[in-house]
């Protein structure tokens, strides 16, 4: 019983606070934004509060760090996974020639 | 089970180990070896073969010119990445001289319709754009070449010079400054870039890559 007015309770100031607080579109670009500079205690806050909210938020957030990370993992050796050919013929040889007559 | 490059042979059948032959350049041999690795590596970031085929030109052109320097320590593809980082910087440089960016210019797709237009839900996610759960790890992508695949094509709509920011972000890790100052934009000017790209590139790789 008191567990579901704890329930109720919690369900009721997660509305209120996704009513009042900056909206997603809002709160994504913060999201981008904290990756780049540290955001301000304001800032802060409301991105905590939209996050506890949010779990579409949260995945989106989950998401940039994903793609961050892969991709920095591997970036000097990315060339290895990245699909897509290579130099074509004409650039092969026209490279070729320029290093030969640079001899 | 196969070998795409065949077994190595034991290190001592090659050259002494971390060592290159310093009295003779091949640099017909570098076009064979790593030709296509640099070629592909300088596109991934360009986005043009033209540029990209220049810059792996170059790179050769400078690695003749500095293989005194190397002497043979390392190994000699990185030592030709690094080389071929520079020109792609100095690709940038150049193609912002001859186009620098205007006012009004296009930072990407703001993609408003991911958002609600409507109360009482105006501005947060509409069902179809919210994100799922992706229930991956970057260890398990990482490998796949048809991740990197949706990863590279989901940039190409981007306007270049957004892809660019933010493949030297994300990929390369530069700082903002560093980047700002080789796009020659205001810091501002990067986030919003950033923040598109980022938004754009998450829900194309939703769509192409976790729901197919």
């Amino acid at each position: 019983m008191a567990l579901k007015a704890y329930d109720k309770l919690k369900h009721a100031v997660r509305y209120w606070l996704l009513r009042t607080l900056p909206t997603c579109q809002q709160t994504v670009e913060k999201i981008s934004q904290s990756m780049e500079r540290s955001l301000t205690l304001k800032e802060r806050i409301n991105l905590r509060l939209h996050l506890w909210t949010c779990a579409w938020c949260q995945w989106y957030l989950e998401h940039l760090y994903l793609i961050r990370k892969t991709a920095r993992a591997k970036a000097d050796e990315s060339s290895e996974f990245i699909p897509g050919a290579g130099l074509s013929n004409d650039a092969r040889e026209r490279i070729r020639r320029r290093l030969t007559n640079h001899n | 089970m196969h070998y795409s490059t065949g077994p190595r042979l034991p290190i001592s059948m090659n050259e002494p180990q971390g060592k290159f032959p310093v009295e003779s350049p091949d640099p017909g041999r570098w076009l064979d070896d790593h030709g296509d690795y640099l070629f592909r590596y300088a596109v991934f970031r360009l986005r043009d073969n033209t540029a990209a085929e220049d810059a792996v030109q170059e790179t050769f052109l400078a690695a003749l010119k500095a293989y005194k320097e190397f002497e043979g320590r390392g190994s000699e593809r990185t030592w030709l990445v690094g080389i071929l980082k520079h020109k792609i910087v100095d690709h940038f440089r150049r193609a912002v001289r001859e186009a620098p960016l205007g006012e009004e210019s296009d930072e990407g797709p703001e993609h408003r319709e991911f958002f609600e237009r409507s109360e009482p839900w105006q501005g947060h996610w509409r069902d179809n754009y919210a994100p799922n759960d992706w229930h991956a790890t970057p260890a398990e992508l990482i490998e796949r070449s048809d991740f990197w695949k949706v990863f590279n094509d989901c940039l190409s709509p981007l306007p270049q010079r957004t892809a660019s920011a933010f493949t030297l972000r994300e990929v390369d890790g530069l700082k903002s400054e560093e980047i700002c100052e080789i796009l020659s934009i205001r810091v501002n000017n990067l986030w919003v870039m950033l923040h598109r790209a980022r938004l754009h590139l998450r829900n194309c790789i939703e769509l192409n890559w976790f729901k197919s």
